[in-house]
């Protein structure tokens, strides 16, 4: 795989319009590329952003979800590119996962790699994972996989990836109130400018009926409700069911089991909306 | 109830204290408080441990921080099934939990806790004038639109306008500054001698992070590991060229530099039974051997604010049977260079020892080596209920290093005339 070392990391902005823009045919393959950005220095002022909108203590550790968004940049540059198959625009987030090595913080200083593998069928059309690494020191210190599913031509037949948990059948733990800016809050630390979390009308143009929250904000708020061991030495998995509008307001279930968590988000008022199932399981 | 067992301190952990406004700007009592004892559950391997209670307070404090303690454990790598209780007595807040903390190991009612206090003098909650918020409650209860609506037209402008909390006396108005600069005239403290113990007190600290005493004391926070108010090149001759922040003409003898700055930090303190420490293979540092705490009027200028704490100290030396002179360490917390040499001259004059304390004589004087040897709240800072935590982990670290059998004395004065202090034993 050829290796692109980046000198700084892409803006998303440009990015957005420039794969809201792209026309004309796409390859069958996924491109044989790895883009990698060196001596990543974190910004305590965006983390400190990040800390207080996800529920973080404002500190030094990373929140485990934290180096997605350093290396989501790199996603949005690789997918937007014209030699990758799927268009980013309209790209839905289905799950993720995300395996901390070590506890880091805000001391380290991060080399991102980002590459995309496994595409794949889906019933609703065909998925992609963008996996990243993060490396301090020569070290793999951490890793994310986030799936995405680009909406097209049906594969009914095609197989469903990976098993995930049931929901806790606990009564709600519990509820929060999601405000209508949640969503341009967390563009404005996390880059993510998609526009189907900005604003009622640019969520409309392309096709939802409000603006949704940012699923890796829902995916941080859960880990950060589950407490600081949620950022040590573990693996989480996280699966997108439905979107959350905004504003709004969800119920929290969490089960606790030897090991490991399972957690879940779903409407108050219709129980059978469940948004997100996550589960957390400690190294 | 019999005494069952001593109580132990394993050991502390605080952040660095920082400046007002300075890297802990946006960090709130809670976030410090978190951040100081994530990093004493790391020190001494307490993740998902069920610790007996966790005691803590915070002098500044946002009225949605009611359950500050208990928060902030639920948000830290403790089991969530420990209980944590809040407690505020100014700047004794620190020692004062330590104190609550000991004596329930002390009687078996738990084996383990933590003591601690955070500060912040940066993210300080805001208030309305008093009568704007007496209006809009007022306004508030109304029964109906037209009621409400008419209360709101009492509504003047002079009642718009934020009050931020501030350092003086409800009762008197004045700044703590002033009423110490008062007590200052009244010993006769001389300018020299305040920069002198402050210039010490910067010399001392810096000395101690050089030898690395704080390694083990200190977890480092948004970018700062020392405290950010230490000056290691302080000199008489900066200090000298300060212009006086209290006091008037010249009996003005304190400066910025000889009075603690406003600073933000969070410190806590581990403290159990011995068999607790047995069992979790951790090493005691020093027993808790006693506390008081004692009040005085300051008013109606009877004392100086902050001279309490040489009331607490001959009622403590007498209960252990012990004299001044009796101890390895003195921790004679600076508010301001002139709170410690005040208490110390106080000791030393027979007129003030006999007629205020009810002593034959005078308590007499210490040897100076002996006092903050690692530096205190002049160059440290002092986010006024941390500054307990500081002194206790400190404290017990160097008895240790002393031996068994070593003694320390903590002086710690506070806001409202009051002032607690305790005995630490090296073990």
């Amino acid at each position: 795989m050829a290796t692109e070392t980046l000198s700084e990391a892409p803006r998303l902005g440009p990015i957005f319009l420039r794969s809201a823009l792209a026309r004309g045919p796409r390859p069958r393959t996924l491109p044989n590329t790895r883009l990698v950005l060196s001596d990543q220095g974190v910004d305590r002022a965006r983390l400190a952003d990040y800390q207080r909108l996800c529920g973080f203590p404002l500190g030094d550790t990373l929140p485990a979800t934290y180096p997605h968004i350093l290396g989501f940049a790199l996603q949005a540059e690789l997918m937007a590119r014209r030699d990758f198959p799927l268009p980013l625009a309209g790209l839905v987030h289905l799950a993720n996962s995300i395996t901390v090595h070590r506890r880091l913080t805000a001391q380290d200083v991060l080399t991102l790699t980002v590459y995309a593998e496994a595409l794949a069928e889906h019933p609703k059309g065909r998925t992609v994972d963008l996996v990243t690494l993060v490396d301090v020191d020569g070290h793999r210190v951490w890793e994310g996989r986030s799936t995405y599913l680009a909406r097209g031509t049906p594969h009914p037949d095609a197989p469903t990836r990976g098993e995930r948990p049931g929901i806790p059948r606990s009564p709600a733990a519990a509820h929060w109130r999601l405000a209508g800016d949640l969503g341009r809050r967390y563009a404005a630390v996390s880059g993510d400018v998609n526009p189907i979390h900005l604003h009622p009308l640019t969520a409309k143009l392309l096709g939802f009926p409000r603006m949704i929250a940012h699923g890796m904000w829902s995916y941080a708020r859960v880990l950060a409700a589950l407490g600081p061991l949620t950022s040590g030495p573990g693996t989480s998995q996280v699966w997108f069911l439905k979107p959350i509008y905004l504003p709004s307001s969800v119920d929290v279930l969490i089960a606790k089991d030897a090991g490991h968590i399972t957690a879940a988000l779903r409407s108050p008022r219709s129980h059978d909306t469940v948004h997100l199932v996550l589960r957390h399981e400690r190294a | 109830m019999t005494e069952t067992c001593r109580a132990a301190i394993i050991g502390g952990n605080r952040i660095p204290f920082a400046r007002q406004f300075g890297p802990y700007a946006e960090a709130s009592n809670q976030d410090m408080l978190t951040a100081a004892l994530e990093g004493l559950i790391a020190r001494y391997g307490l993740v998902g441990e069920r610790v007996g209670e966790v005691v803590a307070g915070a002098v500044v404090k946002h009225s949605r921080d009611f359950n500050l303690t208990r928060e902030s454990v639920l948000g830290s790598s403790l089991a969530p099934t420990t209980p944590a209780y809040d407690i505020q007595q100014a700047c004794g807040t620190g020692l004062e939990a330590a104190i609550l903390v000991a004596n329930k190991i002390r009687l078996g009612q738990i084996d383990s806790g933590i003591a601690g206090g955070v500060d912040t003098s940066s993210d300080a909650p805001i208030t309305v004038r008093e009568s704007l918020r007496r209006k809009l409650l007022r306004v508030n209860r109304g029964k109906s639109p037209v009621e409400m609506a008419t209360r709101l037209l009492a509504l003047r402008p002079g009642d718009l306008g934020i009050e931020i909390p501030a350092n003086s006396e409800p009762r008197t108005g004045l700044s703590m500054g002033e009423h110490m600069a008062q007590t200052a005239r009244r010993w006769a403290i001389s300018r020299e001698a305040q920069d002198e113990l402050a210039m010490m007190s910067h010399h001392n600290l810096a000395r101690a992070y050089d030898e690395g005493f704080f390694d083990d004391l200190v977890t480092s926070y948004l970018g700062l590991s020392r405290d950010q108010n230490l000056r290691p090149d302080s000199s008489m001759a900066k200090l000298s060229a300060l212009k006086p922040a209290f006091g008037k003409g010249d009996h003005a003898t304190m400066t910025a530099g000889n009075s603690t700055p406003l600073t933000d930090g969070a410190s806590v303190v581990l403290l159990a039974s011995e068999q607790w420490a047995a069992e979790h293979g951790l090493t005691v540092q020093a027993f808790f051997v006693d506390g008081e705490s004692a009040a005085i009027d300051y008013v109606h200028g009877d004392e100086g604010l902050l001279m309490a704490p040489a009331y607490a100290v001959p009622r403590l030396l007498a209960r252990q049977g012990l004299s001044l002179q009796d101890f390895d360490y003195y921790e004679i917390h600076e508010a301001f260079a002139a709170t410690v040499l005040s208490t110390l001259k106080a000791w030393e004059d027979e007129e003030f020892c006999t007629t205020r304390l009810g002593l034959p004589g005078p308590l007499g004087s210490i040897d100076r080596s002996r006092l903050n040897v690692n530096g205190s709240s002049l160059a440290a800072g002092h986010p006024f209920a941390a500054t307990g935590g500081r002194i206790v982990a400190s404290l017990a670290k160097m008895l240790h290093a002393k031996g068994p059998g070593s003694r320390g004395l903590i002086s710690i004065c506070a806001a409202g005339g009051q002032g607690v202090v305790a005995i630490l034993e090296g073990a």
